[in-house]
């Protein structure tokens, strides 16, 4: 309006009369998006969810149990026996020669493998390994969630227990965490305390996956999963929290963080998922690899960015076929893999190799223990195949790739985020990008080394970066 | 990972995109694809000549593979299926659970051997690999006519056995009724790494080293001038054949066909062919099949070709287990048998699988893949094809100029008009929208299929007569 009476003394020409309207419309209209959008913080609608077997029981009963009952793994003969004469009856397959890991995992390693696991592998005692940390079981939306809850055995006078939640992927599960608990729980034991940032760690697994049970009904998808979360914290008596996820576990922490803000004090991510659409992105792709800083690259953004149809485009289509057929026939590839426990660690393994590092391709023996142990492995795979949880594991990615991905990059992010960029995680995302969603990035840190089992295989770089962040957090 | 899915988009349009630009270079090129000679056995080549000999084959089992296939039946884990699911996961495990249960009470493999041991079977040695085939001659022939050969290549995850049912109307056409002009001598061979046929031991063994291994087959078994058949690998497969040896191949029928090299006309034919169809050469039912464009095409691609993806990527991975499974490999094999006959079947509880084959037939081909151990093998075919990219090799870019025969049927997977594949086979001399019937068109609609191939045979002849006149 006052654009408007400013004009008015000059010249009314037929032009002005176009012109001058139309200029306010554009001023007017640019006003009135810039004002709208600073107002939109949106939060992701929490909605509710049944996941139970059969009719969604009257509202009143919904999760009337809210009892929080101790858990242990256990195992038998019976189910040892069983293992056994399935590794001593696999049919191996001879590979073409020269194939090393690029048809897959390579079958002679492989036969290495099954020995190991048949005669010296010992399962109970990795169960018992498994139950050196409290397992609990609860009952939500139905069904029922398992979940570790690992308290410091000793806290000095004064100091201040952060509840950290941290989620796992496909195809890890909570086990992926075990070497990181010691070092969030206790620092100082490991020299580590730099800042007096002490946690208590709460590791569920994903309905689907390992001891959760699996959702009954479709449609159980990342924000169903985040609303799960929620309401476990809520029911441990936590009113606010921090998040720690990669892998599906970023997808989850991130929902979480868009669905109730104000629970979560922080965020951090090994991995940020990030749709790369949009002109603008295609543009600062092509000028990022001649002139970086101009579309806000660092020059190690650039080194892992590019050459970018070959790290970012066939890369991504050759380690992405799984995602492909369990994004579509989840019962299908998942059918003879909860058959055969030896088809179910080549398919798993497989990942733990390529995805810890690109390099590892060329090896004959996949590179897999440089870098973790066969017994480490062996133990997450077995955690999916005592729980025959491998089927409803991939159910997990055509549940959330059946609606538009997009969702998610709409809602922004505004709680304090902290991202660990590792340098083998599959698809490097730049600061820059992140912050379409992120908009809070409080501390953005190129990791050294590592892929993306970060806290599998660099336990304390990821725990470093998660404490620098919290320290960061808490003098805000 | 969200970002992962947009990669999948990515992957359709980043494909159209590639090959826009080699539209660009496009120029009709009339070379013949040149024969690949190969060494596929394991390690170094021999110096000795190869032994040539042709040998009887026969299919035979044993009460140990029969217990062992029993014991894995038994002890299968199944994993319960989500409420209301049908199809629509993959296949359904509570159907999977009757099909196993007729597997072990029902199913008679000894006599599903003899089966398959009624046509004459060999295997003789090329390129270092055993190569299995079914060869059967006429049973009579009337005077002074001779049998036309003729070379049907299975795909995947089919096999020889697909052909069982369609070969005596095509060796003994008149006893089906349909008439004695045309009697022929089908050899349906075994690809390599499929079913009895040696797997290749060596990397790099793709459709035009299996159309080279057959064109050497063929020549040994004394054919100087045959026809081919093919769908699925089998279209490939026989495509390069003809290009390979155009003066060797009489005629090429086939009940697919895909096209790779696409281009701006392509594109536009997508945008406008639904409303100006005449412009783009497209006729009524070509409109019926393709469009909606998204739904028959994109989705369609995203929705059933994950298989293809992780087999081109991984396959000794995803094979792994099922060399291992019986019920993994029949639950894997079977989706296809039901998506790809009928798009439709994935809303029903059974997937439609026993509307159009029985449970005998079905596992029949299963256990080919199971006595023989070669589903791994048998995925590393997608690998050895596709891993470089499609559009980027040497056959793509050739076109065919033999006799050839297109037989259209309506529930395959992709539809491709007669006005995009003539721009590939420049000598389409019959192009059929078939009545009804899938992917597995042997299998499934014998009679349609043969009768095809016969007015097809029928037409080639009589041009070749009024040639030489």
């Amino acid at each position: 309006e006052s654009i408007m009476s400013q004009i008015r003394p000059f010249d009314y020409s037929q032009k002005n009369a176009v012109l001058v309207p139309a200029a306010a419309l554009g001023v007017g209209g640019l006003l009135l998006y810039w004002l709208r959008s600073g107002r939109k913080i949106k939060t992701l609608d929490m909605g509710d969810g049944w996941w139970g077997a059969g009719e969604r029981p009257p509202k009143g009963k919904v999760d009337k149990d809210t009892s929080i009952r101790p858990f242990k793994i256990e195992t038998s003969d019976k189910e040892i026996e069983d293992l056994h004469q399935r590794l001593d009856r696999f049919r191996f397959t001879p590979h073409v020669e020269g194939a090393a890991f690029h048809y897959g995992f390579n079958s002679t390693y492989l036969k290495k493998v099954v020995a190991y696991w048949r005669n010296q592998f010992d399962w109970r005692k990795q169960v018992e390994v498994l139950n050196k940390y409290p397992h609990f079981h609860t009952t939500i939306e139905g069904i029922d969630i398992h979940f570790i809850h690992v308290k410091p055995s000793y806290v000095p006078h004064g100091q201040a227990v952060r509840p950290l939640l941290m989620v796992h992927g496909w195809p890890g599960s909570f086990y992926e965490f075990y070497k990181i608990i010691p070092l969030l729980t206790e620092p100082a034991k490991h020299g580590l305390n730099e800042g007096g940032v002490v946690f208590e760690v709460i590791c569920p697994s994903i309905p689907g996956y390992g001891f959760s049970e699996a959702p009954h009904q479709k449609e159980f998808d990342s924000i169903a999963t985040a609303r799960v979360f929620h309401k476990l914290m809520n029911r441990l008596g936590f009113k606010e929290y921090y998040l720690q996820g990669g892998d599906w576990g970023s997808r989850i922490t991130t929902n979480m963080a868009q669905m109730l803000p104000q629970s979560v004090k922080g965020l951090h991510l090994n991995l940020v998922f990030i749709a790369t659409e949009g002109l603008g992105r295609v543009i600062s792709t092509m000028l990022g690899a001649y002139v970086p800083w101009l579309v806000g690259f660092s020059r190690e953004d650039a080194r892992r960015l590019y050459p970018f149809m070959q790290k970012n485009i066939y890369d991504v289509l050759r380690e992405s076929g799984y995602l492909h057929i369990q994004a579509t026939k989840p019962d299908t590839a998942g059918c003879g893999l909860n058959d055969s426990p030896v088809g179910l660690a080549a398919y798993i393994m497989e990942k733990f190799s390529t995805w810890t590092d690109k390099s590892f391709l060329h090896k004959d023996d996949g590179g897999l223990e440089s870098k973790y142990s066969l017994d480490e492995l062996l133990t997450n795979v077995m955690i999916y195949w005592v729980t025959s949880s491998i089927v409803s594991s991939m159910r997990y990615y055509k549940e959330n790739f059946a609606k538009d991905p997009r969702i998610h990059n709409r809602v922004a992010v505004y709680v304090p985020t902290g991202i660990a960029a590792f340098p083998q995680e599959i698809v490097h995302v730049p600061r820059v990008w992140a912050k379409d969603v992120y908009k809070n990035i409080i501390t953005y840190t190129y990791m050294p080394r590592g892929g993306h089992f970060a806290a599998f295989e660099e336990p304390k770089l990821l725990a470093q970066d998660i404490m620098q962040f919290v320290r960061k957090v808490e003098q805000l | 990972c969200s970002s992962l899915a947009g990669i999948m988009l990515l992957e359709v349009f980043l494909v159209l995109g590639t090959l826009l630009i080699y539209f660009l270079f496009f120029k009709k090129n009339e070379e013949t694809l040149p024969f690949k000679d190969g060494w596929w056995g394991r390690g170094q080549k021999p110096v000795t000549k190869e032994d040539s000999s042709i040998r009887p084959f026969k299919v035979e089992t044993a009460e140990e593979e029969l217990s062992d296939l029993f014991r894995r039946l038994d002890q299968a884990r199944f994993t319960e299926p989500l409420e209301n699911s049908c199809f629509h996961y993959g296949t359904n495990s509570v159907h999977l659970r009757k099909v196993v249960s007729y597997w072990k009470n029902q199913f008679n493999w000894k006599k599903q051997v003899e089966v398959l041991n009624k046509y004459p079977q060999f295997k003789t040695k090329i390129q270092g690999i055993d190569i299995h085939f079914v060869h059967v001659k006429p049973p009579r022939l009337p005077e002074g006519q001779a049998a036309k050969p003729l070379l049907m290549v299975h795909g995947w995850p089919g096999s020889f056995y697909e052909f069982y049912k369609i070969i005596p109307l095509l060796t003994d056409p008149a006893s089906h009724g349909l008439g004695d002009e045309h009697i022929f001598e089908v050899i349906c061979p075994s690809i390599p790494g499929y079913g009895f046929s040696e797997a290749p031991h060596k990397k790099d063994f793709n459709s035009v080293s299996a159309a080279s291994v057959f064109y050497e087959l063929m020549l040994r078994l004394g054919f100087n001038e045959f026809y081919t058949q093919g769908g699925d690998c089998g279209w490939l497969i026989c495509t390069n054949l003809a290009q390979i040896a155009p003066s060797h191949v009489k005629g090429l029928h086939l009940n697919m066909v895909l096209v790779s090299k696409l281009g701006l006309s392509h594109l536009l034919s997508v945008l406008l062919g639904r409303y100006f169809p005449g412009l783009f050469g497209f006729q009524d039912e070509d409109v019926r099949r393709m469009f909606p464009f998204l739904k028959k095409w994109l989705y369609r691609i995203l929705s059933e070709f994950g298989y293809a993806h992780i087999q081109t990527t991984k396959p000794d991975t995803v094979g792994c287990g099922l060399n291992d499974s019986p019920v993994g490999l029949a639950a894997y094999i079977l989706e296809k048998f039901s998506s790809w006959t009928d798009m439709e079947f994935q809303n029903l509880e059974d997937g439609g699988l026993e509307r159009k084959f029985s449970l005998d037939d079905l596992l029949t081909n299963i256990m080919i893949y199971w006595v023989s151990g070669c589903i791994v093998s048998s995925m590393r075919f997608y690998k050895e094809n596709l891993q470089k990219g499609i559009g980027t090799q040497k056959h793509e870019k050739l076109t065919v100029q033999v006799p050839t025969g297109i037989a259209a049927f309506p529930n395959e997977i992709l539809h491709i008009p007669q006005a995009w594949a003539k721009k590939k086979y420049t000598n389409i001399i019959s192009f059929h929208f078939m009545p009804r019937g899938g992917h597995f068109a042997a299998f499934e609609e014998p009679e349609l299929l043969a009768k095809d191939i016969l007015q097809f045979v029928d037409k080639v002849e009589k041009e070749q007569l009024w040639k030489k006149k």
